[in-house]
């Protein structure tokens, strides 16, 4: 019998287990052809801060679109807040993902609505709560990202920083359990760089949520994990804190972690031989 | 030889896939129809912006072509010595024909083109992928009003250019040529059936659906890149027009 079959198996199981999202040998490919996962394993923690690591290319975007349910492996499973994403119809994912904010890596805010209505959008879509309210709890993750002032003002005029930090306040707009951070530093400044891995740490311990961060920035996520994962080549090459990480044998986690521009990772994309590329006429491979 | 046969086969058959894909998602959008009329709002902000700020281009058009038609018809007319028909002419002409056809393709130019490349750059900039992980349907937020803005306005659009194409075509006929003004207006009134005014709006809602559906299907659809929305406005221009005169001519046979 299908127990997941109303829009109330989308919510949370009665018994939580300590892990908010299992991901049991994934196996997933491109339309290309392109293998992107080969028998992965993850295993997030609740409550903690979870980075998914690893180079250009290995599919740490494509994990959080199995995790939202955006995408579906082609084989495995992926279990999320004790539900197989896998077996929900669109409704139930709907309903699952009311639980999850996501920040993307534009901040991807709507461009035709203000600040306030940026952070008000999911409230207004999915609540009926009177003017009053939305405008207070609006006001209030504003402020908890420190951008109260800028209300009225329209994506076109923030900075990078900010967009990223108005995104957040739109995240945890309707209070989720799980965040999710796609590349959350990428092209900011070190000052913004800083409030925003602040800001990561505090709403995790304060909303008591589990967020899952997906970032190259070994460095500046290390201050604030509580559990890194290193993902190359279709699967999880390392896991741990960031002290284990460090001292992990693996070249390709030395590499990663060291900032080693040659290693398992070329430097070199696969390319003819150069002498031969060089006197000879072909460009391409 | 063979390969040739194989690339056309080939090409029907992505043809008829794109085919399918757009139907599929016509259907999807009637089907969440009813709840988009729930919220009136936004399709009325979309009617604005596809009706309302088309209309400084329609009107120029509409002037022009009246005023061409009235060039054109008071030539033709006066090698017979039937100018005082001018007005009877143009008014049909526009009804049947100019008014409907050149405010699509008009339409598409302005509005489609718009629309398409809004709706590109929503999701090159993850807005689109945003909505859905907030839970929220695009298709009804976002698709939606825009394709019942623009199919809403279509109508109103024709009718608008039909009336100052009438105005251009008098000012070129009656005010430069000193065709009499009693003649152009009644003439026009005596012969103008109501089945002429049922043609035009029929056909400029036929339009409207069709450009209208075109654009957001190219615009949602588009490859998430500068090119990709590049791509998908020129198609919006291109498909838009040749399905407004495919569409013309079936409904021009079914009405006469």
């Amino acid at each position: 019998m299908n127990n997941q079959s109303g829009p109330a198996a989308a919510s949370a199981p009665a018994v939580q287990s300590p892990s908010i999202a299992v991901l049991r040998d994934v196996h997933f490919d491109v339309d290309s052809g392109k293998t992107v996962f080969s028998g992965l394993d993850i295993e997030i923690r609740r409550g903690a801060v979870t980075a998914i690591m690893g180079p250009s290319g290995t599919g740490k975007t494509t994990l959080l679109k199995l995790i939202t349910g955006q995408i579906f492996a082609d084989r495995g499973q992926v279990v999320v807040d004790g539900l197989d994403v896998a077996k929900l119809n669109r409704k139930q994912i709907f309903a699952l993902r009311r639980r999850m904010g996501m920040l993307f890596q534009n901040g991807a805010l709507l461009t035709d609505l203000d600040v306030f209505e940026n952070v008000a959008f999911p409230l207004r879509e999915h609540t009926r709560l009177p003017e009053r309210l939305i405008r207070t709890i609006v006001l209030t993750k504003l402020h908890a990202v420190g951008l109260r002032g800028a209300a009225g003002l329209y994506p076109q005029q923030l900075s990078g920083g900010m967009g990223r930090r108005v995104a957040l306040a739109r995240a945890i707009v309707m209070d989720p359990e799980i965040l999710i951070y796609d590349e959350p530093f990428a092209g900011l400044d070190p000052i913004s760089m800083g409030v925003v891995l602040r800001l990561i740490r505090s709403l995790n311990d304060a909303l008591g949520i589990t967020s899952i961060v997906v970032t190259h920035d070994v460095r500046e996520i290390s201050q604030i994990a509580d559990l890194s994962f290193i993902l190359s080549e279709g699967k999880v090459v390392a896991s741990g804190t960031t002290a284990e990480l460090r001292d992990h044998p693996s070249p390709i986690v030395h590499q990663f972690v060291d900032g080693l521009a040659d290693g398992p990772v070329p430097f070199h994309y696969p390319a003819l031989e150069y002498h031969e590329q060089l006197l000879g006429g072909t460009v391409f491979a | 030889m063979i390969t040739i046969l194989r690339e056309l086969v080939q090409s029907f058959l992505t043809f008829l896939e794109r085919v399918g894909l757009l139907v599929r998602f016509a259907l999807r959008l009637f089907a969440i129809l009813p709840s988009g009329l729930l919220r009136p709002r936004p399709i009325i902000e979309q009617v604005y912006n596809t009706g309302a700020m088309s209309l400084v281009i329609i009107m120029t058009c509409g002037l022009f072509i009246g005023m061409v038609l009235g060039l054109q018809g008071y030539d033709l007319l006066t090698r017979f010595g039937s100018e005082e028909y001018l007005g009877t002419a143009t008014a049909i002409s526009l009804l049947r024909e100019l008014g409907p056809v050149v405010t699509a393709l008009l339409f598409a130019g302005r509005a489609g083109t718009a629309l398409a490349a809004e709706l590109g750059l929503m999701r090159a900039t993850d807005q689109i992928a945003a909505m859905e992980i907030m839970a929220v349907d695009p298709m009804r937020r976002v698709v939606l009003p825009r394709f019942l803005g623009g199919v809403i306005a279509m109508p109103l659009l024709v009718s608008i250019f039909i009336v100052v194409a009438l105005f251009g075509a008098q000012l070129i006929g009656v005010e430069f040529f000193g065709v009499d003004s009693g003649s152009y207006w009644s003439q026009m009134r005596s012969a103008v059936e109501l089945s002429d005014i049922r043609e035009g709006l029929v056909k400029g809602l036929v339009f409207g659906v069709a450009c209208s559906l075109i654009a957001v299907y190219e615009g949602y659809n588009a490859m998430p890149t500068a090119e990709g929305v590049g791509r998908a406005t020129t198609r919006t221009v291109v498909i838009s027009a040749v399905v407004t005169l495919v569409l013309d001519y079936i409904l021009t046979a079914l009405m006469l």
